[in-house]
């Protein structure tokens, strides 16, 4: 049954997709975007959040150092409250190869990437923490991006140009005749309903699920998914984005993000793209190469290990992991296998999404007669929140908090927060100290229509995902959700299973490193909720 | 240099128990402490043995930690220590106006903050959970603004547990805060000891009171022992019932509380916001420990030493690297199964013990820190609570019954 239609139907709600529905959507063409889960599940929030100078390319890629840089420039620009700007460092601690530092520089150089070289006693006075065996260390213009919320930009952005967006809805047929993509088969997630919905394109940009959705239209497109793990610490452990000087390899760069430091990545190329499994092996090779930079290491508390699939695609005849280009490529699967009306997008990293959406869209757009420029770059992803509606959100809870809601909620719906937190006081009940989400904030989201789930609550509000790790919001969230939307919520099933199952699902990230200071809050832990609330029950027998 | 009989490095509930005993001993005591032990975060309620090995509720908790494996503690503490450090707790409190109800033979019932029960040994009055089995109505009071205490979730839970024959109704009490900042239960439980606070919650509370009904609170009744419990109860004429909840415990401090002041009355010196740093050790033999303050450090030398210093949450026990669990300030043998696929269980809640939360010091029968060989490290170190290793307390609810036995066992070697 038909019950849609778009001109331009893009599947995968990460980073590439929600960029491509921003540009479409500015250059007036009608496109709607589906994702099978919540908006960025996958890999554009599952990365170490670095905003690439190009440093990192500027030896064997210097194509792609260029492309970082000045998308670097421009994210900074329209998606300020989104980036840190950190700057970063690379440095070379005793045993690394010096021979690598004047082909760096020149290619830095020669990419148009800034250095500057930094006395041993200036680089340990800026990062104290940095080890004393440094040797060298320059300055490069690095930050740290916040994935998750720029992709949400990115969407709320296209929302204002009429661009469309359905979650939990996934792709599970196409429909061709005559060699032309005619429509989609869509399944809703949430209501199991089939439909489907006509379109002119079909755009293929579901990451490391690529090659699965090509496979719908009897296509082949090879991509590699390559898992990488990441650990996050509970700290700052620099103020800047930290990279090893040498040749790219596993756990060279360590990027801080609000309270936390996250050290990445390993590359494994693995068969299924779900697979987000995280072993001691790739935790004890990430911490022996980041102890090379960050001596005491191993004396922080980790908060949690975590992977994400890379979308690395793979031309016919070469290899994947570590080797394969970072670079991206578009598939236009009309000239490729005579298949009109699909396009595929594949491979690249978030730095780059936006070029990545231009350069796509400026090959789709003329096939629908659209000669309008990209102005992606142009404008502001969301506007900024007033500085009227912060001083008034000061009166109700405290300074710190107030930015962090702000980013979070945007200029709709943070005006809507503050006047609930005037007028309701119980409403001010701060639920997540470390993430400063208050009672009134969580109500709000849990109202939209994109939350279905308590899970998508938690990711939006960034409830539970800082430093105590649920330890103290389990109980709130489970016993607030419950009360006030048991009837919408997916995952509001009855209070105590909702507090055991929002602890199990941060249990997962910290397993597998259960030692040093992670195993003093896991004490914690089990002190309070199998103790003190006895969750698995009474009298048992 | 400051010489004592004894040595006490801790300030948890093993640590001020192992000083008391000692002391009862007529030795000079002196208790070396940093932080305030688990007393806010375990409620001050002494688990003996709630569950068995294979999860089941258990009866009689002296059966049941007679029947233990050979590696866990009370196996080596043996039952009549046990009987005996019970006798000695009690009274202990019992002197100090803050009885503990309860026996070896019988497990008494909480109410837990979320509304399940949960098995215990001995408790103060104010927290006898058994008396909402026979009641008609539960009245759960809410406190307005306080988190933390979801009486809607405690009634959810709470009929699950008893039975839905029961009323259960939920009642919120405005304390007429003026501040903004979010209330914690402590400072409900200093509003209560206030006589305006006490008056105005009786007031609001008055009505819901009946003969055969509970008054179920969170850990409010006031700071001080059971001064408020005691005039509450007569005052509405009701049963009222205390429920466990999050740190900060009311309850806990409450013990701390009287056990430092049985402290203070027995003698014992306490040097507080003490970190005890390292040890000098001769031979087979502890000499002194090295313990720092804000401004100084100073060596305390004894015949003897306890070391209290907890588990992986109190620091007492690490492991930095993986395999390399250590007992931090005097060294001793620890035995950790770290084997990687059985360190941890998958699962957070399970129907299984935690291999890692069994770490700790091997200890021989007299509580001294022996090698895999039984050699005996330190001959005048001894170990008490969650320092020791061989027992899971969150499996089994055990901890704090751990930790008075071991701390009688220890200080009477």
């Amino acid at each position: 049954m038909v019950k849609d239609k778009a001109t331009v139907v893009i599947v995968g709600g990460g980073a590439t997709g929600v960029g491509i529905l921003r540009d479409l959507s500015m250059r007036g063409i009608d496109a709607l975007l589906i994702e099978k889960l919540d908006m960025v599940n996958g890999a554009s929030s599952r990365y170490h959040g670095l905003l690439h100078s190009g440093a990192r390319y500027a030896v064997r890629d210097q194509e792609a150092a260029r492309e970082c840089i000045e998308e670097n420039t421009i994210l900074r620009r329209i998606g300020k409250s989104c980036v840190e700007a950190t700057t970063g460092m690379f440095v070379q601690v005793e045993g690394d190869d010096p021979d690598f530092v004047e082909p760096w520089l020149k290619g830095c150089k020669e990419s148009g990437i800034s250095t500057r070289e930094l006395s041993k006693e200036e680089a340990l006075r800026l990062e104290p923490n940095l080890s004393r065996k440094l040797v060298v260390a320059y300055e490069v213009p690095d930050g740290a991006i916040d994935g998750f919320r720029m992709s949400w930009q990115n969407v709320q952005s296209a929302a204002r140009y009429g661009g469309r967006y359905k979650t939990y809805t996934e792709l599970i047929k196409v429909n061709i005749e005559n060699n032309t993509v005619q429509s989609i088969t869509a399944r809703d997630n949430v209501t199991k309903e089939e439909y489907d919905i006509e379109c002119e394109i079909l755009v293929n940009a579901a990451g490391p699920w690529a090659g699965k959705v090509a496979e719908m239209a009897g296509l082949e497109c090879s991509v590699s998914p390559s898992k990488g793990t990441l650990i996050a610490f509970n700290q700052r452990i620099s103020n800047r984005v930290v990279n090893r000087l040498r040749k790219p390899s596993n756990g060279d760069i360590f990027v801080p993000h609000g309270s936390i430091t996250i050290l990445g990545t390993s590359s494994i190329t693995v068969e299924d793209p779900e697979d987000t499994t995280t072993s001691w092996d790739e935790f004890e090779e990430l911490m022996k190469t980041g102890e090379g930079v960050f001596e005491h290491l191993r004396d922080y508390r980790i908060l949690r290990v975590f992977a994400g699939s890379r979308p690395l695609y793979v031309p016919k005849g070469a290899d994947g992991g570590r080797n394969a280009s970072r670079g991206f490529v578009t598939l236009d699967h009309e000239k490729e296998d005579g298949l009109k009306g699909m396009m595929t997008i594949c491979g690249g990293k978030f730095t780059t999404y936006r070029l990545m959406a231009e350069k796509f869209c400026d090959v789709l757009a003329p096939k629908l007669g659209n000669t309008a420029k990209c102005r992606t770059a142009e404008e502001d992803l969301v506007p900024e929140v007033s500085v009227a509606d912060k001083k008034a959100a000061r009166q109700y809870f405290p300074a710190y908090g107030v930015n962090l809601s702000a980013t979070r909620l945007g200029t709709e719906k943070f005006p809507e927060v503050v006047k609930t937190l005037k007028e309701n006081p119980e409403s001010r009940e701060v639920i997540c100290e470390c993430e400063n989400v208050t009672l009134a904030e969580l109500m709000r989201i849990a109202k939209e229509p994109t939350s279905h789930s308590v899970a998508d609550v938690r990711r939006r509000t960034r409830l539970g995902m800082g430093t105590c790790q649920g330890n103290y919001c389990a109980l709130r969230s489970a016993a607030t959700l419950n009360k006030l939307f048991k009837d919408k919520l997916e995952g509001c099933n009855d209070s105590l299973s909702d507090m055991k199952n929002f602890l199990q699902a941060r249990w997962k990230g910290i397993t597998p490193v259960m030692l040093g200071k992670t195993l003093r809050e896991a004490e914690m832990t089990r002190g309070m909720y199998e103790v003190l609330f006895n969750v698995n029950g009474g009298r048992r027998g | 240099m400051s010489k004592s009989d004894v040595v006490v490095i801790g300030n948890g509930f093993a640590g001020l128990m192992s000083a008391l005993v000692s002391a009862d001993q007529n030795k000079k005591v002196t208790l070396l402490s940093y932080g305030a032990g688990t007393f806010p975060l375990n409620s001050g309620v002494i688990d003996i043995m709630g569950y068995d090995e294979s999860g089941k509720a258990v009866a009689n908790p002296l059966q049941a930690v007679a029947a233990v494996d050979a590696d866990h503690p009370y196996k080596k503490i043996g039952t009549q220590t046990l009987e005996e450090a019970v006798k000695f707790f009690q009274d202990t409190v019992a002197a100090e106006g803050f009885p503990f109800i309860g026996s070896l033979n019988e497990q008494q019932w909480l109410v837990t903050g979320v509304g399940t029960l949960k098995p215990s040994c001995l408790i103060p009055e104010s927290m006898q959970g058994s008396k909402c089995f026979d009641a008609s109505e539960i009245v759960i009071v809410g406190i307005k603004g306080l988190k933390d205490f979801y009486a809607d979730m405690v009634a959810e839970n709470l009929a699950k547990e008893l039975g839905n024959d029961k009323k259960y109704t939920v009642v919120t009490v405005d304390i007429h805060r003026k501040g903004e900042r979010d209330l914690t239960t402590r400072d409900v439980a200093f509003w209560m000891d206030s006589e305006a606070g006490y008056k105005d919650f009786v007031a609001q509370v008055k009505e819901y009171a009946g003969s055969d009904k509970v008054i179920l609170v969170p850990q409010i009744l006031g700071t001080k022992g059971n001064v408020v419990y005691k005039k509450i109860v007569t005052d509405l004429g009701c049963p009222v019932v205390e429920t466990t909840g999050m740190p900060p415990s009311v309850n806990g401090i409450r013990l701390r509380d009287v056990l430092l002041s049985a402290l203070k009355k027995k003698g014992i010196r306490v040097i507080e916001n003490c970190k005890a740093e390292k040890a000098e050790i001769s031979g087979s033999k502890a000499l002194s420990v090295e313990a720092g303050g804000e401004v100084r450090t100073q060596t305390y030398s004894a015949d003897k030493f306890i070391l209290a210093t907890g588990g992986f949450y109190s620091g007492g026990i690490t492991m930095r690297d993986f395999g390399q669990a250590k007992e931090v300030l005097f060294g001793l043998p620890v035995a950790a199964d770290c084997v990687e696929d059985r360190w941890v269980n998958k699962q957070l809640f399970s129907d299984k013990k935690q291999t890692f939360a069994k770490a700790g010091v091997r200890v021989d029968e007299t509580l001294r820190g022996v090698d895999e060989s039984g050699n005996v490290a330190l001959e005048n170190v001894y170990v008490a609570g969650r320092n020791l290793s061989g027992y899971d307390f969150c499996f089994e609810h055990s901890g704090n019954g751990v930790a008075l036995a071991s701390a009688y066992k220890a200080a009477k070697a």
